[in-house]
C-alpha cells in the first residue's frame, strides 16, 4: 500500500476541506457581500498575528462563498455566471432625506373631490354591445351610438317640445343639433379650465 | 450652505436632479481631505483606501485647517460642494498622531465622526506588497471578525462596522459576477480584556481571494494579502443624534405588495386569519353563582316590566332599580 500521509497540494486525489466550523455560526448579509463572524478573535502571539488573521479571514471567506454559492440563485449568460443577491438587510444611513410626496395636481384634487376614478378598460374600449341589435357598435363616430335615433324616419310627437320650439328649426336634426351643442359646451369648459389653471398657475 | 440654484436650462437641471434626493439614492461618494499636517504615512493610507473605493471617490491635496471635532461646518461644506457623504479627514500632530477622522454626513449635516489612529509599525501600502492587484471598481467581499463588532449597544466598534460596510458598500447590485469576487475586506478586532486601559486595536487587511478546485460544489478558498494593511486604535467619537439617525435610516416606500397582516397558510394549505375581537368587558363574566345574591323570579319579572311602579322591595340590597 502507499502512504495515506500524501500533502494536500501534491496529490490532489483527498478532497479539500470546504467546511468551516465554528462553535457560533456565522451571520450573512449577502446582498453586501458581507459575513460576520461572532466569535471570538483567535491570536497566539504577536508574531503570529498575521497569520492568525489571514487563518480567520480564509474561514470567513470561504463560509461566505458557500453561502452565496448554495443559497444564490446562479445563471450562466455569455457574460459570465452571475450570481442574484438577495436585498440589503442591514440598514444604513441614508445620505439624503426621502423626497416629500410629491403635491397633487388640482386635476387630482377635483378627482379626489368629486370622486372620479380613471377609466378602467372596459370603459376605454370604442365598441360596445347594442342589445337590441346584438352587435357591437362603436360608442361615437360613424355609426356611432351618440348618434341613434338620429336617422329615424318615425317618430312619435311630443307635444310639450313641439310647443316650445324654437323658431326656425323643425323636429328633423334635433338629435345632432344637440349633440354638437354638448360638444361646443364641453370645448368651452376646457377653455375656460385652461384660462383658470393659467392664472392659479402664475 | 451654498447658494439655491434654480436650473436655467436642461443640463444645469439635469446635474441637480442627479444630486437631488431619491427615494433609491446614488451610491454614496467618499471624499478624502488632509490637514495643513499630515504625515506620508497618512498620506499613503488615504491613497491606498482611495485606491479601493476608485470610481466612487474624490481626493483632494490641499490643506485644510479644518478640526472636525470641533468644528465642522467646513466638513459639511466640502459634503454639499461635492456632493459626497463620506469623508475621510487626515492628520497628524503631536498629540494625535496619524489620525484619520471618518465622517458621514445625512442631508449635508455631519451625522457621526469616529477617529482612529493609524499604528505606524505595522502600516503596509498597497504597493509594498508585489503581487497581482484585482481589478479597479469592484465589489469587495465584506468580514468582520470578532465579538466586539456583535455588540447590542452603538459603540465605536459598531459604528465602525456601519461606517465601514458603507465605505467599501459601493454601487447597489443585484447581480455579481462570480469572476468578480476577487478580494475581501477583512476587519478583526479581539474582545476586549478585563483591566486593560487601551481598547483592542482595529486590524484591516485586504486579501485576494484564490480558489481551488475541491472536487464538490463550492471550491476551496485560499487567500493572499493584497494590502493595504492597516491597524487602527480608536480615538475620539461623535455618535449620531438620534433624531437625525432616525430620520437617516427612513427607508422608502416600495412597490413591492407588503404581506398581509394577521393573514397565514398552514402546512395543509389552509388560510387561518387572526382576527382582533375588541376588549372584553369583565363586568358581564359570568362568576361563580351564590344564592344570597340571586334575585327571586318576581322582582325579576317586575323588573322586565319596568319602570311601571317603584320596587318596594326591601330585602334586596344588591338590588338597584334599573336605568331606563
Amino acid at each position: 500500500m502507499e502512504d495515506t500521509t500524501m500533502n494536500d497540494d501534491v496529490g490532489t486525489k483527498k478532497p479539500l476541506p470546504i467546511t468551516v466550523n465554528k462553535p457560533t455560526p456565522y451571520t450573512f448579509d449577502l446582498g453586501l457581500l458581507l459575513a460576520s463572524d461572532p466569535n471570538p478573535l483567535v491570536l497566539t502571539g504577536r508574531e503570529n498575528l498575521e497569520d492568525d488573521l489571514a487563518a480567520t479571514a480564509r474561514d470567513g471567506a470561504q463560509a461566505l462563498l458557500n453561502q452565496l454559492l448554495t443559497t444564490c440563485p446562479i445563471q450562466s449568460t455569455p457574460a459570465g455566471v452571475l450570481l442574484s443577491l438577495p436585498a440589503i438587510e442591514t440598514s444604513l444611513p441614508r445620505e439624503k432625506p426621502l423626497p416629500p410626496p410629491k403635491a397633487q395636481t388640482t386635476w387630482e384634487k377635483f378627482a379626489a373631490k368629486k370622486g372620479i376614478k380613471p377609466k378602467t378598460a372596459e370603459e376605454k374600449k370604442k365598441l360596445v354591445y347594442d342589445d337590441a341589435t346584438g352587435e357591437w357598435v362603436p360608442k361615437w363616430g360613424y355609426k356611432g351610438k351618440n348618434k341613434q335615433g338620429e336617422q329615424d324616419w318615425i317618430v312619435e310627437v311630443d307635444e310639450k317640445k313641439e310647443r316650445e320650439r324654437k323658431e326656425g328649426t323643425e323636429r328633423q336634426g334635433d338629435g345632432r343639433r344637440e349633440r354638437k351643442e354638448r360638444v361646443k359646451r364641453n370645448e368651452r369648459m376646457q377653455r375656460a379650465n385652461e384660462r383658470k389653471g393659467r392664472k392659479n398657475g402664475q | 450652505m451654498l447658494r439655491q440654484i434654480k436650473p436655467r436650462n436642461a443640463r444645469s437641471k439635469r446635474a441637480l436632479d442627479k444630486k437631488a434626493p431619491k427615494p433609491v439614492e446614488n451610491p454614496k461618494t467618499t471624499l478624502f481631505l488632509r490637514y495643513t499636517t499630515c504625515s506620508q504615512l497618512i498620506q499613503d493610507a488615504m491613497t491606498d483606501l482611495y485606491q479601493l473605493r476608485i470610481p466612487l471617490a474624490k481626493k483632494f491635496t490641499k490643506k485644510n485647517p479644518i478640526h472636525p471635532f470641533e468644528d465642522a461646518s467646513s466638513l459639511e461644506f466640502f459634503s454639499e460642494k461635492n456632493d459626497a457623504s463620506i469623508l475621510v479627514f487626515g492628520s497628524s500632530n503631536k498629540k494625535r498622531p496619524h489620525s484619520l477622522t471618518l465622517t458621514r454626513t445625512f442631508g449635508y449635516k455631519v451625522l457621526d465622526m469616529l477617529e482612529l489612529y493609524l499604528d505606524p509599525e505595522s502600516f503596509r501600502s498597497l504597493a509594498q506588497f508585489k503581487n497581482k492587484k484585482c481589478a479597479v471598481g469592484l465589489k469587495p467581499m465584506l468580514l468582520f471578525s470578532g465579538t466586539p463588532f456583535e455588540g447590542p449597544l452603538t459603540d465605536e466598534y459598531t459604528m465602525i462596522k456601519s461606517f465601514f460596510t458603507d465605505f467599501f458598500k459601493g454601487e447597489p447590485a443585484d447581480k455579481v459576477d462570480v469572476e468578480g469576487l476577487q478580494y475581501m475586506v477583512s476587519i478583526a478586532a479581539r474582545e476586549p480584556v478585563e483591566g486593560e486601559e487601551s481598547k483592542p486595536s482595529i486590524h484591516l487587511r485586504v486579501y485576494l481571494i484564490k480558489t481551488k478546485r475541491s472536487g464538490q460544489k463550492c471550491p476551496r478558498v485560499e487567500v493572499e494579502e493584497m494590502g493595504p494593511r492597516m491597524d487602527f486604535r480608536v480615538g475620539r467619537v461623535k455618535e449620531a443624534d438620534e433624531s437625525m439617525l432616525k430620520e437617516a435610516l427612513r427607508k422608502a416606500r416600495t412597490t413591492q405588495e407588503r404581506p398581509k397582516k394577521n393573514i397565514s397558510t398552514d402546512i395543509v394549505g389552509d388560510k387561518i386569519g387572526r382576527i382582533h375581537l375588541g376588549k372584553q368587558d369583565l363586568k358581564e363574566l359570568q362568576t361563580r353563582k351564590m344564592k344570597g345574591l340571586k334575585r327571586s323570579r318576581d322582582v325579576a319579572d317586575s323588573e322586565d316590566e319596568d319602570m311601571m311602579d317603584v320596587i318596594s322591595d326591601d330585602e334586596e340590597p344588591v338590588k338597584k332599580p334599573k336605568k331606563a
